[in-house]
């Protein structure tokens, strides 16, 4: 039977990465996850990343496959992905949260200051797409209220106007805030999963050093610094150690 | 009698702290010298008032000579008499000399408090053979032959080769032909790699008879043991010790030495040892089920729940029994798979072993208390257990029926075990994921967004362009409203023509022409054509005059004809307007056609300059 399948699967893959376009692999992929065949969609979906696709809910769907697959750093990996691209998501937020209880490792992040809990908030509440089409409308009524401004012949029209645009003005500069935070977030590298499987960090970017402790796959660590095969690490807890290259992956 | 012990010791520790002024001392002696070669003797060293501190960093002499048979054994005294109190600290060795000679025990130095003591050394002696006669336990050469083949301890195993796990009947058995009195265990066999059961270890020995190479024996068994082997490989049982005193009766002829002893013979001390068994033990074979933890023998399973019905908070027992024959010690408890939000202990493990057949067996319960924390209906998977079964000579996998509970929410007033956020974890441990995205993907070439995009680009000038257009639309606009004369000269044929339009109209209904309606007439014509000439003159209206109109026409070099023909139609009309019944309809429509031809041309006229 596997033998069957594999020169099958082989052709497929070659079909599928030349011949279809990417929406129809996406689509196969996803019929593929409906039948169980986890490691196949798994395959489908990586090679659409592979070619340079991405989007929320692709990164979701490979997130699922790979959970099902039993690969859980990996799967946390994707759903960290899909997240920067639809922060808001039911499922998504469901799905690496159960992921996360599977992970060895529970670490309690040190408390932090109240705000910043509301401004994650807030940043998650927009989409990259959303926010940029607030800001467009935002920059269209104030320009609106410019013009305004500038034909009105009354007194009364103008007032109204200038207070629109005011407003308008400031909602603007608010969500350009949120836009540059967001797009920071988006393309920020400083965030990683840890891929590898049982992670010794050590207290200096060399194997000799010190054991600074133990890491298992699937947290998530800040990612501090770089140095050559070596990042230096912290976890949301405080600690700070340096774990090979290769042990992460960035979100 | 407490309180008086204390003040006893207190007493005690007072006097002695004041009275240790007398002077440390440290010698050595030896309990015997001469020494029999062969003999053990005890050399002891004593320090005595060494006060409080005692000694430390005692120096032993030379003693190569001598095996050291134990020690040092300290032991210490006080003895308190007449308010002096002297102490000693003895250390003891027990040494037994290796060879014949005499040799000198060398100095032994000790530290008390700073200072170094030191015994003098001594000669000691030894002898070849005890120096002392005999005691009567000994037993002499000729008893030892005397017992002989006559007295052996044999362990007796019922197989050597097994598999792990499986039983060995392990006997001790004392074979003599010579009355004993009385026997010791003196050394237990090591079993190292098994775990035994004790199945027999008699106070009274039971014995038989049996013949052993043409010999009658009496037969007894000592202890009889049940072995598993926890381990694979050859495995050793070490020997077994006994001391037995044997009563013999006196060959002596002499029957004055034969009256004066003990009538029921002469009593020697001998020991027994049985052989080493080896045990080959064959490891189990491969493809073990994951539910197998040792067990092997042949076994059955049965599982029962105290309730099948039970409210949130209300614990469950289950009970699992396995019976039957083999290393029933030795099970361990399998593993029960409980609903996620159910909460377990440790089994409570209790067994009840029957060693009276040649095999071991018995039952083993293990009792899982199952605390049902949500309501519902709720399924324990069958529970499983294998074992080796030693006839088939292959794995057996024993299933209980599944387990179906019906958990009704109780009161609830203990809150569940777990902890904070945990119980929230527990409860959605028991979902799965949920499925994946199937409708549209947005697939996008990773680093596209919409914001890098053309269109969104094009997007934002737009607005831009609107605003620059309003922009200029308005300076256009603000520049035109600045120059105000212009504005007028511009709008003044519009305003004229809406005049005259006025005065048309009054024309058309004035068929029957009462004086009022001309009069109406005239002076509308007459003001629109002041108007535009106001506007387009640029002279305000207070100041109009014909007089006026004229040297402003003239100043623009307008030509002759035209000014003339303006100023008699101003003239006429003016005269209308005070004349007003002379005039005809006819005289009306000439005054507005004239109106209405001067205003074009006189526009006409302007423009051009």
């Amino acid at each position: 039977m596997r033998f069957i399948f594999l020169p099958l699967l082989f052709f497929g893959g070659i079909f599928v990465s030349f011949a279809q376009s990417p929406e129809e692999v996406f689509a196969r992929a996803n019929d593929l996850y409906q039948q169980t065949k986890f490691a196949e969609a798994r395959d489908l979906y990586e090679s659409l990343i592979q070619n340079g696709y991405g989007s929320g809910e692709l990164y979701y769907n490979l997130g699922n496959a790979y959970y099902k697959t039993g690969n859980i750093a990996r799967a946390i990996l994707n759903y960290e992905r899909a997240l920067k691209q639809m922060p808001t998501d039911d499922d998504l937020r469901h799905n690496l949260q159960l992921a996360n209880l599977m992970i060895t490792d529970k670490i309690e992040p040190t408390p932090r200051l109240f705000i910043w809990d509301y401004w994650d908030a807030i940043k998650a509440g927009f989409s990259i797409e959303g926010i940029t089409w607030l800001i467009y409308l935002l920059f269209v009524a104030v320009v609106t209220a410019s013009i305004v401004m500038m034909l009105a012949r009354t007194y009364r029209a103008r007032k109204f106007a200038l207070l629109g645009g005011v407003v308008s003005a400031c909602l603007m500069v608010f969500a350009l805030v949120i836009f540059a935070a967001r797009v920071s977030d988006l393309k920020g590298e400083d965030t990683a999963i840890i891929v590898g499987e049982i992670v010794t960090t050590k207290n200096s970017p060399d194997t000799k050093s010190t054991d600074a402790f133990v890491l298992h796959s699937g947290v998530k660590v800040e990612i501090v610094d770089r140095l050559s095969d070596w990042v230096k690490i912290r976890l949301a807890d405080g600690k700070v150690g340096w774990a090979e290259k290769t042990a992460t992956e960035v979100i | 009698m407490m309180r008086l012990t204390v003040v006893a010791v207190l007493l005690l520790v007072l006097t002695a702290s004041f009275s240790f002024g007398q002077d440390a001392a440290f010698d050595a002696s030896v309990d015997k010298n001469p020494v029999g070669m062969g003999d053990q003797f005890t050399l002891s060293f004593t320090l005595r008032n060494a006060g409080m501190g005692g000694g430390k960093n005692l120096q032993l002499p030379d003693l190569s000579k001598f095996h050291i048979m134990s020690g040092p054994n300290q032991s210490s005294s006080m003895q308190f008499i007449n308010g002096a109190v002297s102490s000693s600290i003895t250390y003891t060795y027990i040494l037994q000399p290796k060879e014949i000679g005499k040799f000198t025990i060398g100095a032994t130095s000790i530290e008390v408090g700073g200072d170094v003591y030191k015994t003098a050394p001594f000669t000691l002696e030894v002898a070849k053979g005890s120096p002392r006669p005999k005691t009567q336990t000994s037993a002499p050469a000729d008893v030892t032959g005397q017992i002989g083949d006559n007295l052996f301890l044999k362990a007796m195993v019922d197989r050597t080769t097994v598999v792990q796990g499986e039983q060995i009947n392990l006997t001790f058995k004392l074979y003599t032909r010579v009355s004993i009195s009385n026997y010791a265990v003196d050394k237990n066999p090591a079993m190292t790699g098994f775990w035994s059961e004790e199945v027999e270890n008699p106070k009274n020995i039971a014995l038989s008879n049996e013949v052993v190479n043409g010999k009658q024996f009496r037969v007894g068994v000592i202890r009889r043991l049940a072995l598993f082997p926890t381990q694979s490989g050859i495995l050793e049982v070490s020997p077994m010790e006994m001391q037995t005193t044997v009563q013999i009766q006196s060959r002596s002829a002499d029957p004055f030495d034969a009256f004066f002893r003990d009538p029921f013979g002469q009593s020697v001390n001998h020991t027994v040892k049985s052989e080493p068994i080896r045990i080959k033990v064959q490891p189990l074979p491969l493809g073990a089920p994951p539910s197998f933890k040792g067990a092997v023998g042949r076994f059955t399973m049965t599982t029962a729940v105290d309730k099948k019905t039970t409210k949130t908070n209300d614990p469950v027992s289950l009970k699992v029994t396995i019976s039957g024959t083999g290393n029933v010690k030795l099970l361990e408890s399998p593993e029960v798979e409980l609903p996620l939000d159910f909460e377990q202990y440790t089994p409570k493990v209790s067994d009840a072993i029957n060693r009276q057949s040649d095999r071991i067996s018995g039952s083993k319960t293990f009792e899982y208390l199952l605390i049902p924390r949500y309501p519902g209906q709720k399924v324990i998977k069958p529970v499983t257990f294998s074992f080796f079964d030693l006839t088939k000579r292959d794995y057996v996998i024993l299933r209980s029926p599944q387990i179906e509970l019906t958990v009704e929410q109780g009161p609830a007033s203990a809150a569940p075990f777990v902890s904070g956020g945990a119980r929230e974890d527990v409860r959605l441990l028991s979902q799965d994921i949920r499925f994946i995205k199937v409708g549209t993907a947005n697939l996008a070439r990773r680093g596209e967004y919409l914001y890098t995009s053309g269109t969104f680009v094009v997007l934002m000038v737009l607005p831009l362009f609107a605003l620059a257009g309003a922009f200029v639309y308005v300076r256009q606009r603000q520049a035109v409203m600045l120059d105000e004369v212009g504005y007028r000269n511009r709008r003044a044929i519009k305003v004229a023509q809406k005049g005259l339009r006025q005065a048309e109209h009054l024309l058309k209904t004035t068929s029957s022409a009462p004086s009022a309606q001309k009069l109406a007439f005239y002076a509308e014509a007459t003001r629109a054509l002041y108007k535009y000439l106001g506007d387009k003159l640029n002279i305000q209206q207070a100041e109009m005059s014909i007089e006026g109109v004229m040297s402003e026409l003239e100043k623009r070099s307008v030509n002759g004809a035209l000014a003339a023909s303006l100023k008699s139609l101003l003239e006429s009309c003016e005269m209308a307007r005070f004349a007003p019944a002379s005039l005809s309809i006819t005289a009306m429509q000439q005054t507005y056609d004239v109106a209405r031809k001067l205003i074009i041309e006189l526009e006409r006229t302007l423009k051009t300059k």
